[in-house]
């Protein structure tokens, strides 16, 4: 360990906020209207996978504790198209949870701007599946 | 576009020989990814958020089988490039201790493409 990050260890506050209440799980809903090939939707799951554990460490930072150590779950469903996940995206910011919208930037397969995935979480799994339990898995 | 030829990328090799659902292989993916991101994080915090400002370039590639996984690692760490094997827990489609994906990165896109140039896409 390098001598900044020594002294970074011994003066940063500890983590603080709201502990998670039971198991945490983030849930990534892909737009299946788009038909984007399997790599593709791989890769956009992954940008929106890293996004919303960053977005996490700031917003949330027991919630990310809890989801790495725990085995990082992730969900993977099937949304309808960009007006379905957006209309869910509503559904989980009123309640609370940190949501995370991809737009892709159209190098390959669909237009540019096209928004791909929407990613919920990490957060306690049943206040998710309050909002995400009728979904299909993808 | 030589502007592009530095820029940091991540790639993630999925093996094709378990014939994954699109859910699960897109799962396994953002295991690597976020696994990858934060051990980077710790090590290379600069190339870290060079890579998310240049907008986070992901590639998903297969490869045929473990043996190439392994071997592709091997050689991603003597390169000394970060890497993450995600282990599967087994919960679904396939037994536990699986290994799926292989992240590489985030690092020197022409690191990362003298190491993978001759995978297919996925």
């Amino acid at each position: 360990m390098g001598f900044r990050s020594f002294l970074h260890r011994i003066t940063a506050p500890s983590l603080d906020g709201i502990r998670p209440q039971g198991p945490c799980k983030m849930v990534c809903i892909v737009n299946h209207g788009l038909k984007m090939g399997k790599g593709k939707i791989a890769a956009q799951v992954g940008h929106g996978a890293v996004m919303a554990a960053m977005k996490a460490g700031g917003e949330k930072p027991m919630y990310l504790e809890q989801w790495l150590a725990t085995g990082q779950k992730k969900v993977c469903l099937k949304g309808d198209d960009a007006e379905h996940l957006l209309a869910i995206e509503k559904q989980a910011k009123a309640a609370g949870i940190s949501t995370t919208l991809v737009h892709d930037a159209g190098h390959t397969q669909i237009p540019s701007g096209s928004l791909t995935v929407l990613a919920l979480g990490p957060d306690s799994e049943t206040l998710l599946e309050q909002i995400t339990g009728e979904l299909k898995l993808l | 576009m030589a502007s592009t030829v530095d820029e940091p990328s991540m790639v993630l090799i999925a093996r094709h020989d378990l014939k994954m659902s699109a859910g699960k292989l897109a799962v396994q993916c953002s295991h690597a990814a976020v696994s990858c991101t934060m051990n980077a994080r710790k090590t290379h915090a600069r190339l870290v958020e060079r890579w998310r400002n240049a907008g986070a370039r992901k590639i998903c590639l297969r490869a045929d089988d473990l043996a190439t996984l392994q071997r592709l690692a091997g050689q991603a760490q003597v390169a000394g490039l970060v890497t993450h094997l995600v282990k599967d827990a087994g919960h679904t489609e396939i037994p536990p201790g699986t290994v799926t994906v292989l992240g590489i990165g985030p690092a020197p896109r022409r690191a990362i493409d003298a190491l993978v140039s001759e995978l297919k896409p996925y």
